[in-house]
């Protein structure tokens, strides 16, 4: 599998080569193109409970739910394009074994060998303001995530803190403290900051230069109500 | 200090370094991240007064945020607008430039945030009655949705008004309709700017209300 | 087709991502332009609507709404700003013929012919936007843009297509819309519809696509207040 990233940083786009029947497993919807003779098949990951076909597509209007597309090439090999509901740009990740946290929104493939799971409760979304929920990553093997804006990579030494809303992935081996940023309750809220999250420990914290939920607000405010 | 624009011009943010003692003036709600170090003070933006007619009529929040460094050590802040687009940096030396609201991210300690009657044609035109001007010494960073695009008018030009973010104070800006009264409304266009004088302009390529636009007819 | 040509001459800025469009109309010419999307304009440019009754598409029929600028009394400049961030290109036809997404079109000189209520491909299921088709032909110059990133792509062969990403593609490509997979996959894929091309021909794909973004706003829309209309 070869995998190259396209039109960074502002509309980054994953355009990944298989060799014949290898796999890719991709967020559901990230689909922008592929060859004739590819397979395609869904599986379904859910943040708890049933309910059937309608509440599962609920979930999907409000962000809880998580498709996943395992693409299979055919004997020829085959050529697929993936893309990102956000503008932005994206890395690729190899893990050898090491664990990330990894924002919902920010997850766009990854090869076998790699397990994702939806378990974490290490953030609360209700705190955060954010309908995001996190992932849980590992094994071995290629992951491929996105940003709402450019990513940089923040090295914790020590302390750090950035906006909830500002976080692609971070090791799995930092602590972290939810937390008000200013000396007082009052900054926090006035000052529009919110909550924060101050990291500590030894890693890195990939960080997206914008905060999705800030851009959604903005945007929302426009548009007609929803039903 | 050190200010570094990065990401531009698609998403333009600032990565800010303070040396112990100095300060930095942001727009609440434009801190990314930052050392733990730092001291983030919340400020009524100009006099409470002020800062309530900013808040309800200019579109700004009533408050602003000073970073400061009351630690040893240098410390480190990422500044960013709620929207993607590119950001411009102005030094200024004693003069003033008129701001579309919501277009200011930060300033220096120098420089004052003022309001200024925009007029009503500015409130019809939904860009609410104040313009928000930033004057002193020192330096503005102010960005928009879209790329920027300098222009020098010498006469007079329209501007669609969403789409205009700053303008020297000397010129002059009039509201009128983009076409006859049939043309501008049932084609779309609306109300347009009028920018007569000399002296420069930026215009945003992009609009929240033009996204919107483009949206609402397409989704359910 | 070609584009090393153009009969208005213009220009392009902040491509890739909020690409902008300067188009410099000769003195006493008219330039086709999508209507809401004029951003800046000199003082002796006139506008005209050929819209009927505003921008209903169910009372018009319309999925693209198109006003008429012309400069009088000397050229004259007009800044072309489209509602959804991306890239742009341009083409000169030579009596060749283009379809394109409706949402996609920018403008056009008069000698192209754009026919907008030429078909719906298929409806999204959240977004509930039909793909709505456009063909352009004629000679003359053509500018469209992409919602994200512009990909363009010669066909020869089979080659499938998410229809939400399509931007305009040449005569001489055959397409067939379905499901892939069966019906679970319709659902629960995020895929929605693809569309399978086939021939030979060129393809314009964008990076980014409006259902997605629909489905990811959602939650940020206001919501509509119960009972009562006007307080």
């Amino acid at each position: 599998m070869h995998i190259d990233l396209i039109f960074q940083p502002g509309n980054s786009a994953a355009r990944v080569a298989l060799g014949p029947n290898e796999s890719i497993t991709a967020e559901g919807g990230a689909m922008i193109a592929m060859s004739g003779d590819m397979a395609i098949e869904t599986s379904t990951k859910k943040r708890g409970g049933g309910g059937g076909i309608l509440a599962g597509l609920k979930r999907m209007l409000s962000g809880e739910s998580f498709f996943l597309n395992h693409f299979t090439a055919g004997s020829n090999g085959g050529e697929l394009f993936l893309a990102t509901t956000l503008p932005g740009d994206m890395m690729q990740l190899d893990l050898q074994g090491e664990t990330i946290i990894v924002q919902s929104g920010s997850f766009v493939a990854c090869s076998d060998g790699i397990d994702i799971d939806l378990g974490w409760q290490g953030f609360k979304s209700l705190l955060s303001g954010e309908s995001v929920f996190w992932l849980k990553i590992s094994g071995h093997g290629k992951v491929v995530l996105s940003s709402f804006g450019a990513i940089y990579p923040q090295e914790v030494n020590g302390e750090y803190i950035v906006d909830s809303g500002h976080i692609v992935s971070f090791d799995e081996t930092l602590q972290f403290k939810i937390t008000k940023p200013g000396k007082s309750w009052l900054n926090a809220f006035l000052g529009g900051e919110g909550l924060v999250c101050k990291f500590e420990g030894q890693g890195t914290v990939w960080c997206q230069s914008h905060n999705p939920s800030s851009f959604g607000w903005e945007v929302g405010s426009l548009l007609k109500p929803r039903a | 200090m050190n200010v570094e624009m990065k990401g531009a011009p698609s998403f333009a943010h600032l990565h800010v370094l303070l040396e112990p003692g100095e300060s930095i003036v942001a727009e609440a709600d434009a801190m990314a991240s930052m050392s733990a170090n730092l001291d983030m003070m919340t400020r009524f933006n100009g006099g409470f007064f002020s800062g309530l007619c900013k808040r309800f009529l200019g579109g700004e929040s009533l408050f602003v945020n000073e970073f400061v460094n009351n630690s040893s050590e240098q410390c480190k802040l990422t500044l960013v607008q709620a929207t993607p687009g590119n950001m411009l940096e102005v030094d200024l030396n004693g003069e003033t430039l008129c701001l579309q609201p919501g277009a200011y991210i930060c300033s220096t300690p120098g420089i004052k945030l003022g309001l200024k009657w925009a007029g009503f044609a500015s409130f019809i035109g939904r860009e609410g009655l104040f313009k928000l001007t930033v004057s002193g010494e020192g330096k503005v960073w102010y960005g928009a949705y879209g790329e920027l695009l300098e222009k020098e008018v010498d006469g007079e030009f329209i501007v669609d008004t969403a789409h205009l973010v700053s303008y020297e104070p000397q010129l002059k800006l009039k509201v009128q309709l983009a076409g006859g009264i049939f043309s501008s409304f049932f084609g779309g266009e609306g109300l347009v700017t009028r920018v007569q004088g000399t002296g420069k302009i930026v215009i945003q390529t992009r609009s929240l209300s033009g996204l919107a636009n483009w949206l609402n007819p397409r989704i359910i | 087709m070609r584009n090393d040509h153009s009969e208005y001459p213009y220009k392009m800025q902040g491509k890739p991502d909020f690409s902008y469009l300067t188009v410099n109309i000769p003195a006493g010419q008219t330039l086709k332009v999508e209507a809401g999307s004029m951003a800046t304009m000199d003082t002796n440019i006139r506008m005209k609507t050929k819209m009927r009754g505003g921008f209903s598409r169910f009372l018009t029929g319309e999925s693209l709404f198109i006003n008429e600028f012309s400069a009088e009394n000397g050229p004259g400049e007009i800044g072309i700003a489209p509602g959804s961030p991306g890239d742009m290109d341009h083409v000169y036809l030579e009596n060749d013929i283009i379809y394109l997404q409706s949402a996609a079109f920018v403008a056009a000189t008069m000698g192209v012919n754009v026919e907008s209520k030429w078909q719906g491909l298929m409806k999204g299921f959240f977004s509930g936007e039909s793909l709505f088709l456009a063909r352009c032909s004629g000679v003359g110059d053509l500018w469209f843009n992409t919602y994200g990133a512009m990909m363009e792509i010669e066909v020869d062969g089979d080659y499938v297509v998410d229809t939400g990403h399509i931007v305009a593609f040449t005569e001489g490509l055959e397409y067939r819309v379905g499901k892939v997979g069966g019906y679970k996959s319709l659902f629960f894929s995020g895929e929605g519809l693809v569309c399978k091309f086939s021939g030979k021909g060129r393809l314009w794909l964008q990076t980014r696509q409006l259902g997605a973004f629909a489905n990811w706003v959602y939650p940020f829309r206001p919501v509509k207040s119960q009972g009562g209309s006007d307080d």
